[in-house]
């Protein structure tokens, strides 16, 4: 087990590697100067010239990236532009939204998808199966701004239960905080509720089928414990996998969702720094957003040995 | 213009102008103030953002501002400057017991520490630099400002709050960057969290003008307790929050969802008019670099339809050619005639026969940032194209275009908008080193003899000439007037519409 998290555990940096060059270069081949947008629509070529100085962004590009890995060996992900404070901390101050966002939405997504999977697959080929399908597949091709606006539309604007957007004021208490999550985690969660659906569905259909259920069911076990208790535990590898993947999805699908409901999470901030040209931002969060990617598979690998003891790297 | 325009602006000028509200209004109260994102910063010296002086007017204060006339008003000066006979000396009297945010009392020295920050870093001040030879203390409470030539803008440039030549304490202002936003204006910074909310507070020891409250200029009541600016990037979002009632205010909401707002819960509300769609020809390099080739663009543009397919309905904008509408002092009508709302496709064939056009494509630049500068690039591909022009759109986003504008070698013509500037020698094509690089005897002798006039009567006369050269030489097309919509909650009183909103005055009915 050791020697297996040792090789994924290399196999992560070499990654990440090889993520820090890539986003370096296409963002700073990107054209668009963070200096012309801070000095607004009426700057000239010379004042934009002399923020470039001041801001250090005349250097070549390789001495830009010498000085940036420099900085993540340090443990320093650079200055925002335009944010005036450290990239850590502008990601931390927008971690809490993002963090909320994901957990809530996955939630959803799962409390959504695992029944109506299962029950598809037992009632495969059913009436209610074909319409969980059709509904799957819309789902996963609404995308997830224009159902953001519609949610606003229906349960902000008509009903009023919800806000509009924002995640509060200065006085917001935590709960309230959590209360202007509700409508963007729901969009979220049922976008990304479609995938999980489909591999459960898959996964218990092939299980479903196996000696040992059919063993089980000629013991005289309820259909409840044959469906839990032998099929779905054998079925969850496959959706444990997806489940993760889901969650490293939505914390790049929170980007969207954070526009429309402009809500100050990680997401908006790699918006915001893209069309600012806020480079350290930019290069920062994808840094972060792409090692949890990596942390994540990392410990659904790690998962997989705990849960299926025949699972070998 | 339209009578329903006509009315509208007579409205706003109206209602700019009103004495001060009367001191009976309610204390107390927040509110929510929707924008169109976060400021790319809050130092209003280092950006000329129209987002950035609408939130920081409230922090920072400048010398001079604008009344409800858009006639320039004293500020944080006692008076207005005398100004000695040759237009050189600028001697400014300060108001006595004006403070800063952290308690300090204003001085000569704080004013010039901040006006040297200004012509170092900002770009209007910049610009102002080549003709400033000096700034100086006089006494505790007077500054002189010595010119090496006559220039005229020099109080709108000290008067406006983007690339604003705010005061703050000397101590502050030695520093390029800035890290403690200290001003004397009414509300102060209380806590920022980006992309979430911006919170001012009341400044409990601000020292108001007592004037009545005209435009910018006037007192300042301070009947809010805090003022929170929350960003809300998505107009769409915009509209539902103003539709819900979310916000107290909401800036910027695209003109076709006024109907929308009007069946909200808060109004629509309307500043007629609010500026002005460009085509700034490439005068330096490439296929606009001939003066008959760009004649030939001003004369196959369709304004009025180009303005249709941006602002879909008449309600929202008015096809006409003189750089200030009728409600400004620069209105004239000098040099015009080369304007036609229906464009005159056969002057512009005949034209573009006489010119040196080649046949190369005209490279359009713009970004749908501003939905209506594409929807106008795509009626004028369409005019340019029949009347002979092989036309390309160059499509990109804004920061994108922002850089590109830079180079000559990359566009031909290149599309945006500002609003009706107070003094119209801040208009971009004014400068020679402004993306489009016009420069030509005309433009120096008409504009220089208009820089120069201190006399505003006869800058008045004088700005003719200088419309007459644009509409002569062409460095740019004026497509007409459009208006701005923003919304308002009825509970929110002692506003007017102004291009830059501010909270100051305003108050929450009972």
């Amino acid at each position: 087990m050791l020697r297996a998290a040792f090789n994924r555990l290399v196999g992560m940096l070499t990654v990440m590697a090889i993520v820090v060059t890539i986003v370096f270069i296409i963002v700073r081949v990107t054209p668009g100067d963070p200096a012309a947008v801070m000095l607004g629509p009426d700057a000239t070529a010379a004042d934009v010239q002399a923020l470039r100085q001041r801001l250090g962004l005349d250097g070549t590009i390789f001495q830009q990236f010498v000085a940036y890995i420099g900085g993540i060996l340090r443990g320093d992900l650079g200055q925002s532009i335009f944010l005036g404070q450290p990239v850590t901390t502008a990601l931390w101050m927008r971690a809490e939204p993002t963090f909320f966002l994901t957990l809530f939405s996955l939630g959803i997504a799962t409390i959504i998808a695992l029944p109506i999977g299962i029950a598809s697959a037992y009632w495969r080929g059913s009436l209610f199966d074909q319409a969980m399908t059709a509904i799957a597949m819309f789902a996963a091709s609404v995308p997830s701004f224009w159902l953001g606006l519609i949610f606003i539309q229906v349960f902000a604007v008509q009903f009023g239960w919800f806000p509009t957007s924002g995640y509060g004021g200065p006085y917001t208490g935590f709960v309230e905080r959590l209360h202007h999550l509700v409508l963007p985690a729901a969009t979220l969660g049922i976008v990304s509720s479609a995938l999980i659906m489909r591999f459960t569905r898959a996964s218990m259909l092939d299980v479903l089928n196996d000696d040992y259920v059919r063993t089980a069911r000629s013991k005289g076990m309820t259909e409840w414990r044959v469906v839990v208790k032998h099929a779905l535990k054998n079925a969850l590898i496959p959706i444990l996998t997806v489940v993760g993947l889901t969650a490293a999805l939505l914390i790049s699908g929170a980007i969207v969702t954070e526009t429309v409901f402009a809500l100050p999470g990680v997401g908006n901030l790699i918006v915001s720094a893209v069309l600012r040209r806020d480079y350290p931002v930019i290069q920062g969060a994808l840094l972060i957003v792409a090692g949890l990617y990596v942390l994540i598979n990392f410990l659904i690998d790690m998962l997989y040995l705990l849960v299926d003891p025949r699972v070998r790297y | 213009m339209n009578s329903f325009l006509k009315l509208m602006s007579a409205a706003i000028l109206a209602g700019a102008s009103l004495p001060a509200i009367a001191h009976a209004q309610s204390h107390g109260g927040a509110i929510d103030v929707a924008t169109i994102g976060e400021p790319p910063t809050l130092d209003p010296m280092t950006s000329t953002a129209d987002l950035v002086g609408i939130i920081t007017q409230h922090m920072f204060e400048t010398l001079y501002t604008f009344d409800g006339n858009w006639a320039v008003a004293p500020l944080l000066a006692a008076d207005l400057p005398e100004i000695s006979e040759d237009g050189l000396t600028y001697t400014i009297a300060l108001r006595d017991g004006v403070t800063f945010h952290d308690g300090s009392a204003m001085t000569s020295e704080d004013v010039v520490a901040s006006l040297e920050r200004w012509l170092r870093i900002a770009s209007r001040g910049l610009q102002t630099a080549e003709v400033v030879e000096s700034v100086a203390a006089i006494d505790d409470l007077t500054v002189e400002i010595t010119l090496s030539t006559p220039y005229a803008p020099l109080l709108s440039l000290l008067s406006l709050n983007n690339s604003a030549a705010i005061v703050i304490p000397a101590e502050i202002a030695g520093n390029d960057v800035m890290e403690d936003y200290i001003g004397t204006g009414p509300y102060q910074l209380g806590e920022r969290r980006p992309d979430q909310f911006i919170q001012l507070t009341r400044f409990e020891d601000y020292a108001s003008r007592e004037e009545d409250a005209s435009g910018y200029g006037g007192g300042r009541a301070q009947y809010l307790d805090e003022i929170r600016f929350v960003p809300v990037p998505d107009a769409n979002t915009r509209i539902e929050g103003a539709v819900a009632g979310q916000f107290d205010y909401v800036d910027s909401i695209p003109v076709e969802a006024y109907d929308r707002i009007e069946s909200g819960q808060t109004e629509p509300v309307m500043l007629a008019p609010f500026g002005w769609p460009v085509f700034v020809m490439n005068t330096a390099e490439g296929v606009m670099a001939d003066l008959t080739t760009r004649k030939a663009v001003q004369a196959g543009l369709a304004p009025h339809d180009m303005l249709l397919a941006a602002f879909g309905s008449e309600e929202f904008f008015a096809a006409e050619a003189p750089m200030y509408p009728d409600s400004y002092v620069w209105h004239t009508e000098a040099g015009i005639e080369p304007y036609n709302p229906s464009g005159d496709m056969e002057r512009a064939a005949s034209l573009l026969a006489e010119s040196e056009y080649d046949g190369s494509p005209v490279r359009i630049l713009t970004s749908r940032q501003y939905e209506f500068h594409y929807t106008m690039a795509q009626v004028a591909e369409a005019y340019l194209e029949a009347a002979g022009f092989d036309v390309q759109l160059d499509v990109v986003e804004w920061a994108t275009l922002t850089q590109r504008r830079t180079d000559p070698a990359l566009w031909d013509i290149y599309i945006t908008h500002s609003p009706f500037l107070p003094e119209p020698s801040l208009t971009g094509i004014m400068s020679d080193t402004s993306p489009g690089w016009w420069v030509s005897d005309a433009k120096h002798a008409a504009l220089g003899a208009f820089n120069a006039e201190a006399d505003p009567d006869r800058r008045v006369e004088l700005w003719s000439a200088v419309q007459e050269v644009i509409y002569e030489e062409v460095p740019a097309f004026k497509v007409g007037n459009f208006n701005a919509v923003a919304a308002q909650s009825s509970n929110l009183e002692g506003m007017n519409p102004a291009p830059w909103p501010y909270f100051w005055n305003a108050y929450l009915a009972e």
